[in-house]
């Protein structure tokens, strides 16, 4: 009693230090009063935070390597990519992206328009049918497109056996091998993220609105521009970025229909080793992506439109009279274009390649490497997202939420700067592990674990807090509450994440091709190099593989937007 | 000694200007059952979770048996401190037995004896038989003594519970306060309950803990606390009033009104000569020839009772009218003149 | 309850199987680990020839560059480095990232393809000429001479690869030691201008020519062989360029094999160059490549084969590649080529 009386008189000594106390010792209570302010004054288990701190800095050591060695390339080498290489690369890729952003956007939202509001044939089959592009990694796209249009490809030479075409057009008039071939493969595959979203917001559309509107007298298109579409903005934002990030970042389509953006000129310098100027174009691109990010929180911020729930009626379904067979082609088309003509050139190729032999003990030891390299990497991410989402969710704070964001530095930024820092980080400082299988596992863990992460956070937000402290109360330290209590309820989403990070880890090119240790490559890495070298009937099989492998949380998605 | 101690508890929240909890200091005895009641924002709750360790106080101790589990310097974490809570939504596993469930908190022993204690709890708190079902396979009431009985299986030296009450609805709430007051004393437990629900708090509490804006109001029985409650906050948080303000007469026993003469139960030591006084509702009652009269204004009838709204005749007609009980097999006409005594045992002084 | 543990019990057997096959993959002492630059559709086969023969594993990584050799010094990860180039194979061992070698077979290849410490050793070379269409142009109106290629009457005729690959190198360190840098670097911009088609690798050039998309092209000369077997688009010849009297002969290079200093697993690696010195891997070395086996001893294993001995062939030692290595990169870029495709 009375020495807890002393506690507290002293606890409002200390604030006014007494000049003979020692200073280090009044930092130090300075700090730790911070340190407890920061958290609330509840801060996590040691072992909790340390957990998640390790993987928050696992996450973005590499990039931050990055920049680092970018700052340090020396002035001359800046100037002169300055001068050349940057202004370039900035057109080609700023094109890019302006151009597959706007036409796949346009697809996107006439097509789930076409599908949502309208009398459609088939519209219910449609609806998931046109989301099907997503399971074809777009390089496989391209290496069918190079197929199918490149030179010496199947229109090619049918374009020679037709006279009269040579005649009217003269020679075949298709580069595929351009800007415009680019364009194409990655508007064709990257449409469905828009279609997703747009769909599910046509479809949460409140038909009051639209009641009103025509009870002032509107038609349907009036209705289209004045009521719908500012609807559907945020939808299209978000879509229009998810698909400027993804051109930012791809290299298998760039790389393999030999056009030059960022990524594949990091690529190319550092397969010629010129480390320090890829970590240049890296810090451009990283800025650039940046940029993109920026505009999506700012947009987001701005357009948050709440719809009331409780008066919420079905959106109607139009009639679309004469226009039906237009629509019904257009729908048709796309659908070709994006699924089905890929997958005949892929099947013909692979059954050429099984007759050739090519599913020999070489082929399986890639698949056994794809699926032993993307497994571990999902375990892992199961297991590192747990501390950050529980830290995040139960222990808010600027800390907390930090290592959260750390941990997205990997996801937002294109596969090949992660890579480029993970060879700077490993070579230098973990020799140990360089060149290893652990190597390409903890890239994938850094580029994919924000998945697990958001699958884990989804189910995490449904169990109470006062489960946690339930637990606790009945003696377990907080560690051993997310084992026994937390796991077990969130198990489901964490599974989930696992699967979403085992399929884009199978389907992950770059960093795994830059990171690949010998005699180590995977099922992804073949597609790229064999279909480079155009031995497409080995391409082909490896490449409807991992399209098979794909399909498995296609239905995850589809619930998800 | 006291069994558990709180000594100028003290909670700020972040960037807060006002304390959540201010200079709390309470003493509880073992065995004893604590109600902390008030008004939501009041601090009861964070009082508790400071208690369970789940808030660290800004400053104070607090002590539970032999053992300080938070001073200035050291902070005990809650699995540490031995203590059994029961939650407001009660936290059951959903995918854990109720036996589990019950066992979650007897880690450390020994198999046959985790048996045995789950019995044990089942037994105490009526569920036997229950033990291999799932929570969502029991009713309201059921889980709200699973949840009890998993606080009581590790034997903790403090039972707390967060609103225990009020997921419950209004039968199954009446039987609950009974039964969890039964558990308890079976058990022996010393528990503090939080609750905003003054029947609650006065069924199940030796004394009841009114708390506002983080300062406690007044410690005492709840007897007590309703027929004598120290200021307006407690006299009106607890059941319905009426403040009175008057002028204490040199007799101690009486206060001065505008409508009249009000005796007061005991002589009271204070040397005030503006007071304000609480008359509760059921402490007036229709007289025939009463010694107070009024107009009645309003009737409500309540089931129990009937609320009448009396205005009083008295020179000032500023004032709010009278509230007053009356049973319910009685005629009012609203309009009417009333006539009632005052039962001086249901009248304060508060500050 | 039971479902949870189950899920639990699943991950942790899985985690469990997971590292089990990865450890026993990893860490591997007697592995031996490949680094090569060469067409791994060459290389390949090679290589489980000589794990099936003596037991050794090797671990490879295709399309490796030397100076990913450079970059691991401190953490050296390769035993053997089997390269296109032997400019790339002499600049290691200058740098001192090779290590010499003295085992048995060393003698069946001439002095001059091999280094002067036996650090590398040369199997099969190749050389630089212009495979054509001959539905195109005939063999008459073809460029006789790496000069012609900068006359105005070729201009749009022909494709070239890009400035970066290896071959591409290897051409431009030989005219530099033939012409000096100035007039190489005349060379180089003029054939950047002429050509009608600037390529990543010397396969797309040769099956543009045979679909007749350009009349010839500046390849190495076992891409005509390969042409040559292909089902359609095989009707072209092939021009070993600077022949006539006073010229200065065909470029050449080789492909070899270098012992790569520090290595991890220096047992095999000299185990797998003695090995692969034997007459029979030598010719499994040259393989489907259609490269010539530098033994004289050796017949090449195809027809059409022309014969070093039967070509005249620049003078320059093929070690001298080596000095150029480095900085003839930057020529050909100063010179307006890219190293990569824009």
């Amino acid at each position: 009693m009375s020495e807890d009386d002393q506690n507290y008189h002293q606890l409002n000594n200390d604030n006014n230090a007494k000049a003979g106390e020692d200073t280090s010792l009044a930092v130090l209570r300075f700090l730790r009063r911070k340190w407890m302010d920061s958290w609330h004054g509840n801060p996590p288990g040691k072992v909790l935070f340390l957990l998640g701190l390790l993987t928050g800095l696992i996450m973005s050591i590499p990039i931050i390597y990055v920049i680092w060695q970018s700052l340090f390339a020396g002035v001359d080498r800046w100037r002169r990519l300055l001068d050349d290489r940057i202004p370039q690369l900035l057109l080609n890729t700023f094109s890019l992206t302006v151009a597959v952003t706007l036409c796949a956007v346009l697809i996107g939202v006439t097509l789930s328009w076409i599908v949502v509001r309208t009398d459609i044939p088939g519209r219910k089959i449609w609806q998931w049918l046109l989301a099907l592009p997503l399971v074809i990694p777009p390089y496989v796209g391209a290496m069918t497109y190079i197929i199918v249009l490149g030179p010496s490809g199947w229109v090619q030479n049918a374009w020679r056996e037709v006279s009269w075409l040579v005649n009217m057009f003269g020679e075949y008039p298709i580069d595929i091998y351009s800007f415009w071939g680019v364009f194409f493969v990655l508007t064709m595959f990257t449409y469905p993220y828009v279609f997703l979203i747009a769909s599910a917001s046509l479809r949460k559309m409140n038909r009051n609105f639209e009641e009103i509107a025509r009870s002032q007298g509107m038609n349907t298109r009036q209705i289209f521009w004045k009521v719908n579409l500012p609807f559907l903005r945020p939808a299209i934002g978000a879509g229009a970025i998810l698909i400027a990030l993804y051109v930012l970042s791809d290299f298998g389509v760039i790389a393999m229909m030999r056009y030059v953006t960022f990524t594949a000129a990091i690529y190319f310098q550092r397969a010629s080793f010129d480390t320090a100027s890829a970590s240049i174009l890296s810090l451009v691109l990283m800025l650039l992506t940046i940029v993109i990010l920026w505009v999506e929180v700012k947009t987001r911020r701005k357009s948050k439109y709440y719809q009331t729930a409780n008066t919420f009626k079905e959106p109607d379904i139009l009639s679309l009279g004469k226009w039906k067979i237009p629509a019904l082609i257009y729908v048709c088309v796309i659908f070709f274009v994006s699924v089905v003509l890929p997958i005949i050139v892929l099947v013909y190729w692979s059954a050429i390649g099984i007759g050739r032999g090519a599913l020999d003990a070489r082929f399986f030891g890639f698949a056994w490497n794809s699926l032993r390299v993307s497994l571990f990497a999902s375990l892992l991410c199961m297991v590192l997202s747990m501390p950050i989402i529980y830290l995040k969710s139960r222990y808010p704070s600027v800390i907390s939420s930090s290592i959260d964001k750390l941990s997205y530095a990997g996801y937002a930024l294109p596969g090949v700067i992660v890579a480029l820092g993970m060879i700077f980080v490993f070579n230098n400082h973990l020799p140990a592990l360089y060149n290893t299988f652990y190597m390409v596992a903890i890239a994938l863990v850094i580029r994919f674990l924000p998945q697990a992460m958001q699958a884990g956070e989804a189910s995490l937000s449904l169990v109470s807090p006062r489960i946690d402290e339930a637990a606790r109360s009945l003696g377990h330290p907080p560690w051993k509450v997310m084992i026994k209590v937390i796991l077990p309820s969130i198990l489901p989403g964490v599974l989930a994440g696992g699967a979403l990070v085992f399929v884009s880890s199978i389907k992950e090119l770059p960093a795994t091709l830059m990171l690949r240790p010998p005699g180590f490559d995977t099922l992804a890495v073949r597609v790229y190099v064999e279909a480079n070298e155009s031995f497409y009937y080995l391409a082909a099989p490896a490449a409807l593989i991992i399209i098979l492998i794909s399909i498995i949380p296609l239905r995850y998605l589809l619930k998800k937007y | 000694m006291s069994y558990i101690q709180l000594d100028h508890v003290t909670k700020y929240y972040n960037r807060a200007a006002t304390p959540a909890v201010d200079q709390l200091t309470l003493e509880i005895s073992e065995g004893e059952i604590i109600t902390l009641l008030g008004p939501s924002g009041c601090g009861k709750t964070t009082t508790l979770r400071m208690l369970a360790g789940f808030e660290k106080p800004t400053g104070g101790s607090i002590r539970i048996g032999d053992e300080i589990v938070c001073d200035d310097r050291r902070s005990l974490p809650s699995e540490k401190r031995g203590i059994g809570m029961v939650f407001q939504d009660y936290a059951l596993f959903p995918f854990l037995t109720i036996e589990k469930n019950i066992m979650f908190g007897l880690n450390k022993w020994k198999l046959r004896d985790k048996k045995k204690r789950v019995r044990e709890v089942l037994e105490l708190v009526g569920l036997v038989g229950f033990g291999t079902r799932l929570p969502n396979e029991l009713s309201g009431g059921q889980q709200q003594r699973v949840a009890l009985a998993r606080a009581l299986a590790p034997n903790p030296k403090v039972i707390l519970m967060d609103e225990p009450f009020s997921n419950l609805d209004a039968g199954l709430r009446e039987k609950m306060r009974l039964d969890v007051t039964n558990i308890l004393r079976k058990a022996n437990a010393t528990a503090i309950i939080v609750t905003h629900d003054q029947k609650d708090a006065f069924s199940v509490s030796d004394r009841v803990v009114v708390m506002n804006e983080g300062i406690i109001q007044q410690i005492a029985s709840p007897k007590e606390i309703y027929r004598c409650p120290v200021n307006c906050f407690v006299a009106q948080f607890v059941g319905k009033t009426n403040l009175v303000s008057g002028r204490l007469c040199p007799d101690l026993k009486h206060v001065e009104t505008h409508f009249g003469r009000v005796c007061v139960p005991q002589q009271t030591n204070k040397e005030l000569e503006n007071v304000v006084v609480s008359i509760r509702p059921e402490g007036c009652r229709l007289a025939e020839y009463g010694r107070y009269s009024g107009i009645v204004e309003r009737a409500t009838y309540s089931g129990e009772y009937q609320e009448l709204h009396v205005r009083l005749q008295s020179g000032d007609h500023s004032n709010q009218p009278m509230v007053i009980y009356a049973p319910v097999e009685q005629e009012i006409e609203i309009g009417r003149a009333v006539t009632f005594n005052i039962t001086p045992e249901l009248v304060a002084l508060v500050n | 309850m039971k479902k949870s543990i189950k899920s639990l019990m699943f991950i942790a057997s899985l985690m469990l199987l997971v590292i089990l096959v990865t450890a026993c993959g990893q860490g591997d002492e007697d592995e031996l680990v490949v680094y090569s630059s060469r067409n791994e559709r060459f290389v390949q086969p090679l290589l489980d020839k000589f794990s099936e023969e003596t037991g050794i594993t090797v671990r490879t990584l295709h399309e490796a560059d030397a100076l990913q050799l450079k970059e691991e010094t401190g953490n050296v990860q390769a035993d053997i480095f089997i390269s296109n180039d032997i400019g790339a194979l002499e600049y290691l061992r200058m740098e001192d990232l090779l290590a010499s070698f003295d085992g048995e077979g060393v003698e069946t290849i001439d002095a001059p393809y091999r280094a002067d410490d036996n650090s590398w050793i040369a199997i099969s070379a190749r050389s630089r000429g212009f495979i054509y269409n001959k539905d195109m142009i005939t063999e008459e109106e073809m460029p006789k001479t790496m000069e012609a290629l900068m006359d105005a009457e070729f201009e749009g005729q022909f494709a070239i690869t890009r400035g970066g690959n290896g071959g591409m190198i290897g051409n431009v360190s030989a005219l530099r030691n033939e012409w000096g840098d100035e007039r190489t670097a005349e060379w180089v911009e003029a054939i950047k201008d002429n050509a009608g088609g600037i390529y990543s690798g010397h396969g797309d050039i040769r099956q543009a020519v045979g679909a007749g998309e350009h009349p010839f092209g500046l390849v190495n000369n076992y891409y005509y062989h390969q042409q040559l077997e292909e089902p359609n688009n095989n009707n072209v010849g092939f021009i070993y360029p600077d022949q006539g009297e006073g010229d200065m002969g065909v470029i050449a290079n080789a492909a070899g094999v270098g012992l790569v200093n520090g290595a991890p697993n220096e047992e095999d690696a000299k185990a797998f160059i003695e090995w692969l010195l034997l007459p029979e891997n030598q010719l499994e070395f040259v393989g489907e490549s259609l490269e010539i086996p530098i033994n004289a001893d050796l017949e090449p294993p195809y027809e059409h084969a022309v014969r070093f001995a039967d070509l005249k062939v620049q003078q320059m030692p093929l070690k001298d590649l080596g000095k150029y290595f480095e900085d003839t990169k930057e020529l050909i870029e100063q010179s307006g080529l890219d190293l990569e495709l824009r």
